[in-house]
């Protein structure tokens, strides 16, 4: 039989192994292995020659441990196609697979199979091979393992807030600002592409962590009560800076803090019930509340009342179900051993996709009355959800805010969050730049605001939610369009209506002595300056109003006077930070010095004229030089270094998350450097270090698709030179702040190579990024590959073989849809996938 | 943040786990040393202070002039301190030359700098005000994790109430200068009444303290039992992500065991503080004793071998200062230089400093006079005074001048020496960056490289990663 790869890997997704634990004994090495060890390896890894210290002819004599240490290390050699060398003798198909399959058995044998372990991770999601998944050939049945399914950080969010069933402006408050008892435990990684995961499990620092969460949550949920009581005075706080708590406690567990005596077996149960109710948003069982009873009165027997009350609160909120989503299906297995989720659990499950918080009335209302059991069920209740303008409405990513940023307030943050992830550009706060290098124009994220990387990310932001509001050919627009915004921060009809004010204002005045006579002029025309909001209309001194007339008159001379739209807002009003449009290469704005002093006799008109930026108040606009997000500066600082660009992650990026291609990861005899050569554009020096035979290997799969992308610079700009930014290099020193060192330059080479669409037609060389985009959009593989990661996204793992029929439903009612987003939404939460739960012992 | 005083209690005495450790690491080493004769844990000390610390004030005044200029030139050289006569700020140490290194020259341009850093001068990263800046666990939790102990790590502090980053009350529990891991801000004790009543809870003579430390435990009890009974009903990768929860449960517990197994140990090191310490109101410098006794307490006792303690920061009102008993002395104007109640502000500074010495020197005559092994407690011992932002009240990171001082059984090579390292740009400069990856490769954490790199640097193609060589013993 011809072994194949692509059922291995099957295999490892479907096959279930139910392996009763062993006492650990030596493995017995078949004589095909060892045959198959002795020809293809025994050169290398023998007694003779045992290179990285592995002798296999020893392989035998070894402790069990050792044994599967090494052949774990022999498997993945296998799996990643690692070994043996390309130089040498390969493995004859007749060979490989009785090995492959042993080794498989062997280790899943004695539960050590760390290859299973490492498949279910976000790094290894592309091993599954893309032509079986897309092919129709798999006949599996979808379904997702049961599963305990971690809370992401916004839904630990949302939870704490249900505790204390926080609703509209005090939760929408407490949801940016957080509570200032409450850590949250959870973390995801800092990387591009899907984070959120269902591998994660609680450990001892989220048990720490939760473990304060726990009393400040208990402790804020009795305080009223416990001032109603005379406990604490309404005054009291151990921190002044921490006053907030909930205006009443609930009912059953005040009832407890307010008397005297031991409370009954009726009251406690109601308080247990009260409790399960707010934290876990159920109804305990017989049995728990007979747990509870017992640890509740042995407390309040020990500490009184409060105390005992308050460790039955503490305990509900450890619960490990507070931080997990459940999600183990119910009922009668069908022919293939998968049930579908329970209607609570899916409840829970649709709610937590569309967005953080839990399901909606509706939705509840739907699951007990028996109305959430068919996919048609979900598709009503996700198509209500996804026009539903309020319930999951909030701002893309609180962490964004600043003194000058405010995150885009959405209806389905979610659905942005997963481009935002995908894309990874949000990594670009990250990146920290030595700003002079920029001309000064670069602010990295500091005290009280996210710099210029929070406004690249707020704009990228905005590109993706205008996509999705058009909801039409999203991927295609997304990687190709030539709109783009950039200092938007009035919608357009407000910032039309402000430019006309503006402009009226200016013509109107531009002819009367408003330089000489300020005032006079003002007392003129008050009514009209008030309206503009140029002068304040309470103010009855006119010459408090002069710096602010003057400061808009002197801008507009400087924007309408020399034909130019002005930026909606001027640079000397206060708190103003936009100094990024160069990010763009758009020309830069007048700064808050120029201005400075207008209010003074002796202040000097400045004379040079410079060309500012005429504003686009319409905006999505045109940017030449540019084309999609992989050109937006955002992505481009996100996938730089902190000193040059980075065209190996950069492409990288593209072999991985467009094409559904791997890189195996780099080898740790590799000290990945690129030298310092002062005559070498990076390109040059990038190539010197990786076109040794041993290095192409891994490099020819991201070198030819990151290296187009030099045409841009680490700070984002279009550039058609180099600056050979090297000590040996420097024609004029700036000042350290605010002009740049110069140096050589040398042309950019922005050639580079598109391979892996599977298309003759797309594949070869390309000229340039723009060029290479195009081609990429085209691509079936690129938008299956998006489809992948959209997969990954909302079933929070990594997809199967028996996903198949999944991927290629989601696929099809995307083209179908002319390339809505939603659609593909749609066809993901009504697939088996999502419905179905099957035992996690089938599961690596 | 803030978060109240039974919440950090928590954290602290149930201590670290953050990385999942077995239970049999969390134990104190002297525990361990019936079964098994241990080599004696590293204890560390960090002593960070806000308002910038002056480069020049370290320099010995008996340098010969060519010394000054290299000084002046930030050249690289290393001086024997037993040549020389300290400053008088530091002449509280002249007891322990052999053990103190002077050194100059790191930078920290990749940290926050200015008035506040935040937890930036322990994790070498640019943090704020923003749980999110946190980017990784500071250094003193990093040592925590090599060197386990019961409470893994203490934080104490004399709050800040004003300026740009301050607290609720300088008694509370607060938001401190530490980080247990990325976005996971470590708490401290403001007060040294608080945290002795946190720390030694379980040897507590008051019945309320008693009952809430008992009520405690038949929570982790509960959760355990619960947890537990979950086990049998799940498979796979289910059942392990159960079993992970459930072994921290008992891990903490554990470690609670045993704490509750040192209660003779705690008893004997209880400290027995003066009334004046545990009042809510005392001066500065009393809260800086007071903390120094409790920090003593709790390394001696093994509830801990890492101790950060902020003993200022910029935003905190100095009161006691020699000289100006009667001032609350803003430390901001001293940055700006104002004269206060007739003090210059440098003289001010050098007050302030001089006393932090002699509270260095009570930790270290301490330690040294605790048996340990075939020497003493302090053998095994470092302590690191430092500004938290730098050179200067607005700094900007180009100079983070630091005092240390090293035990007999110190890992790092340079004890007895003024150090002076390559000044900012000049070939072979380092940054906090490579001071801390030293320690931490010295002491067993093989990090190629720990902190963030500074972007700045770049020009000058200096190697900003790994260790200092010359520190690590060959």
């Amino acid at each position: 039989m011809r072994f194949s790869w692509n059922l291995f890997a099957c295999w490892l997704g479907l096959l279930p192994v139910i392996v009763q634990a062993q006492q650990p004994q030596n493995i017995d090495i078949p004589a095909h292995v060892r045959h198959a060890f002795a020809r293809y390896c025994a050169d290398c890894h023998g007694k003779e020659n045992s290179e990285a210290d592995i002798d296999l002819e020893k392989l035998s004599t070894l402790e069990t441990n050792e044994q599967l240490e090494l052949l774990n290390r022999v498997q993945d050699q296998l799996f990643f196609k690692t070994m043996p060398p390309a130089d040498t003798r390969q493995l004859s198909e007749a060979d490989r697979g009785p090995l492959v399959n042993w080794l498989r058995s062997e280790l899943r044998k004695h539960k050590a199979s760390k290859l299973d372990e490492k498949l279910r991770y976000p790094a290894y999601g592309n091993y599954v091979d893309h032509e079986l998944l897309f092919g129709g050939s798999v006949k599996a049945a979808a379904f997702t393992p049961a599963r305990r399914w971690l809370v992401s950080p916004q839904i630990f969010t949302e939870r704490v807030l249900d505790v204390f069933q926080l609703q509209g402006r005090e939760r929408d408050n407490f949801r940016l600002q957080g509570f200032a008892g409450v850590t949250n435990p959870f973390v995801l990684p800092d990387q591009s592409g899907v984070r959120y995961y269902d591998h994660g499990t609680l450990d001892g620092g989220t048990l720490l962590v939760m473990l304060g969460n726990a009393q400040w949550i208990a402790d804020k949920q009795l305080r009223a009560a416990r001032v109603k009581h005379g406990e604490l005075a309404a005054d009291q706080f151990d921190n002044v800076r921490d006053r907030w708590y909930p205006k009443t406690t609930p009912e059953a567990l005040e009832a407890i803090v307010l008397k005297k005596e031991p409370p009954t077996v009726a009251e406690l149960t109601a308080a247990i019930q009260s409790q399960f109710a707010c934290v876990l948003q159920r109804a305990a069982s017989d049995d728990e509340v007979q747990k509870y009873l017992a640890l509740t009165r042995d407390a309040i027997q020990l500490g009184g009342n409060t105390a005992g009350l308050r460790q039955m609160l503490v305990t509900v909120l450890l619960e490990s179900e507070f931080l997990y989503r459940l999600e183990f299906g119910a009922g009668k297995p069908d022919e293939h051993g998968r049930v579908p989720l329970a209607p609570r659990e899916a409840s829970f499950a649709i709610a937590y996709a569309l967005g953080d918080r839990g399901p909606d009335a509706t939705l509840l209302q739907a699951a007990s009355a028996g109305r959430l059991t068919t996919r048609e069920d979900y598709r009503r209740e996700i198509d209500r959800l996804l026009a539903d303008q309020n319930y999951f409405r909030a701002p893309v990513d609180p962490g964004l805010n600043g003194n000058h940023i405010r995150s885009h307030s959405v209806a389905h943050p979610k659905l942005v969050r997963f481009f935002r992830e995908f894309f990874g550009y949000t990594g670009a706060l990250k990146v920290f730049k030595d700003s002079p290098r920029s001309g000064g124009f670069y602010q990295n994220a500091d005290r009280g605001h996210t710099g210029t990387p929070g406004w690249l990310i707020q704009e990228a932001d905005e590109l993706v939610i205008w996509c999705l509001d058009q909801d039409q050919k999203v991927f295609e627009n997304l990687l190709t369009t030539d709109k783009f915004f950039v200092y938007h921060n009035l919608d357009t009809n407000a910032g039309v209506d402000l430019i006309a004010e503006w402009r009226e204002v200016y013509e109107k005045l531009r002819g009367t002595p408003w330089k000489t006579e300020p005032e006079r002029v003002m007392a003129d025309h008050q009514p009209m300056l008030v309206k503009a909001k140029i002068m304040d209309g309470r103010t009855k001194e006119l010459w408090r109003e002069k710096r602010s007339f003057l400061s808009y008159m002197y801008y507009f001379q400087d924007t309408f006077g020399r034909g130019t739209t002005p930026f909606t807002r001027g640079p000397f009003t206060h708190g103003y930070s936009y100094t990024h449009s160069q990010s763009y290469n758009l020309p830069p704005l007048p700064t808050r010095h120029r201005y400075i002093g207008v209010e003074n006799d002796n202040y000097k008109e400045p004379r040079d004229k410079p060309i500012y930026w005429d504003y686009p108040v319409e905006q999505p606009f045109t940017i030449a030089n540019r084309k999609g997000l992989l050109t937006h500066p955002a992505w481009l600082v996100a996938h730089s270094s902190n000193f040059h660009t980075d065209p190996i992650r950069r492409g990288r990026w593209i072999r991985e998350k467009l094409l559904a291609g791997h890189v195996p990861d780099v080898p740790i005899t590799v000290d990945a450097q690129v030298p310092e050569d002062p005559h070498k554009t990076l390109r040059a020096r990038v190539a010197a270090v990786t076109q040794k035979a041993e290095c192409w290997k891994c490099h020819q799969h991201m070198n030819p698709l990151g290296l187009p992308f030099e045409s841009f610079d680490d700070f984002g700009r279009f550039r058609t030179m180099e600056s050979r930014e090297h000590a040996d290099n420097i024609i004029r020193k700036g000042n350290g702040k605010d002009v740049a060192d110069v140096y050589e330059t040398s042309p950019i080479d922005s050639s580079g190579v598109l391979s892996g669409t599977g298309d003759s037609r797309l594949d070869g060389d390309v000229q340039d990024a723009f060029e290479l985009i195009d081609r990429l959009a085209e691509s079936a593989r690129v938008r299956q590959s998006i489809i992948r990661h959209v997969f990954r996204f909302f079933m929070g793992r990594n997809e199967m073989l028996s996903d198949s029929h999944t991927l290629i439903d989601a696929d099809r009612a995307y083209v179908s849809s002319g390339g809505s987003f939603r659609a593909v939404v749609v066809s993901l939460l009504t697939s088996d996938s999502f419905i179905y739960r099957k035992p996690s012992q089938d599961q690596p | 943040m803030t978060t109240t005083r039974r919440q950090f209690n928590t954290q602290a005495l149930l201590g670290a786990a953050l990385t999942g450790t077995g239970a049999l690491s969390l134990l104190p080493q002297h525990l361990l040393a019936a079964s098994a004769p241990a080599r004696p844990p590293m204890r560390f000390i960090f002593l960070h202070r806000g308002n910038g610390l002056f480069p020049h004030v370290l320099v010995p005044p008996t340098f010969s002039k060519e010394l000054k200029d290299k000084e002046q030139q930030k050249a690289a050289y290393e001086v024997d301190l037993e040549q020389h006569e300290l400053p008088t700020w530091l002449a509280p140490l002249s007891a322990h030359k052999e053990n103190l290194t002077l050194l100059q020259g790191l930078s920290g341009k990749m940290c926050t700098t200015g008035h506040h850093s935040w937890c930036s001068s322990l994790g070498v990263f640019k943090a704020n005000e923003r749980v999110s800046s946190i980017r990784w666990a500071t250094v003193d939790f990093e040592l925590a994790k090599l060197f386990p102990s019961p409470l893994e790590h203490i934080e104490l502090a004399c709050f800040p109430l004003d300026g740009g980053n301050p607290r609720g009350s300088l008694n509370g529990i607060a938001q401190g200068f530490s980080a247990r891991g990325p976005q996971q801000p470590n708490y401290a004790f403001g007060s040294p009444k608080v945290a002795l009543q946190e720390l030694f809870k379980s040897v507590s003579t008051s019945a309320d303290e008693r009952i809430r430390y008992q009520l405690e435990r038949k929570v982790l009890d509960f959760v355990s039992r619960n947890e537990e009974s979950r086990l049998g009903s799940v498979n796979g990768a289910e059942q392990a992500k159960i079993k992970r929860y459930s072994e921290a449960v008992d891990a903490i517990q554990e470690r609670n065991r045993q704490v509750d197994l040192m209660t003779d140990v705690l008893r004997q090191h209880t400290p027995q503080l003066a009334e004046k310490y545990l009042k809510d109101e005392m001066t500065t410098l009393d809260r800086q004793a007071g903390h120094v006794e409790v920090l003593l307490a709790a390394l001696i006792s093994g509830l801990t071998n890492v101790v950060a303690f902020t003993i200022d920061e910029l935003g905190h009102h100095y009161t006691g200062i020699p000289g100006l008993e009667s001032e609350k002395v803003n430390m901001h104007d001293v940055g700006h230089g104002k004269t206060i109640g007739g003090v210059a502000a440098e003289e001010i500074r050098a007050r302030c400093e001089q006393y932090h010495m002699t509270l260095v020197d009570r930790i270290v005559t301490r330690l040294k006079g605790v048996r340990e092994g075939n020497g003493t407690m302090f053998d095994n011992t470092m302590i690191l005074y430092f500004p938290d932002s730098g050179e200067t009240h607005h700094s900007h990171g180009v100079e983070f001048p630091f005092v240390v001082l090293t035990g007999r059984n110190s890992p790092l090579d340079i004890a007895r020496r003024y150090i002076r390292l390559p000044g900012y740009g000049l070939p072979g400069h380092k940054t906090l960056g490579n001071w801390y990856t030293t320690i931490l490769n010295a002491t067993g954490n093989p990090t190629p490289h720990y902190g963030d790199l500074d972007a700045g640097l770049a020009k000058f193609n200096i190697n900003q990663k790994g260790p200092i060589e010359s520190f690590l013993r060959s």
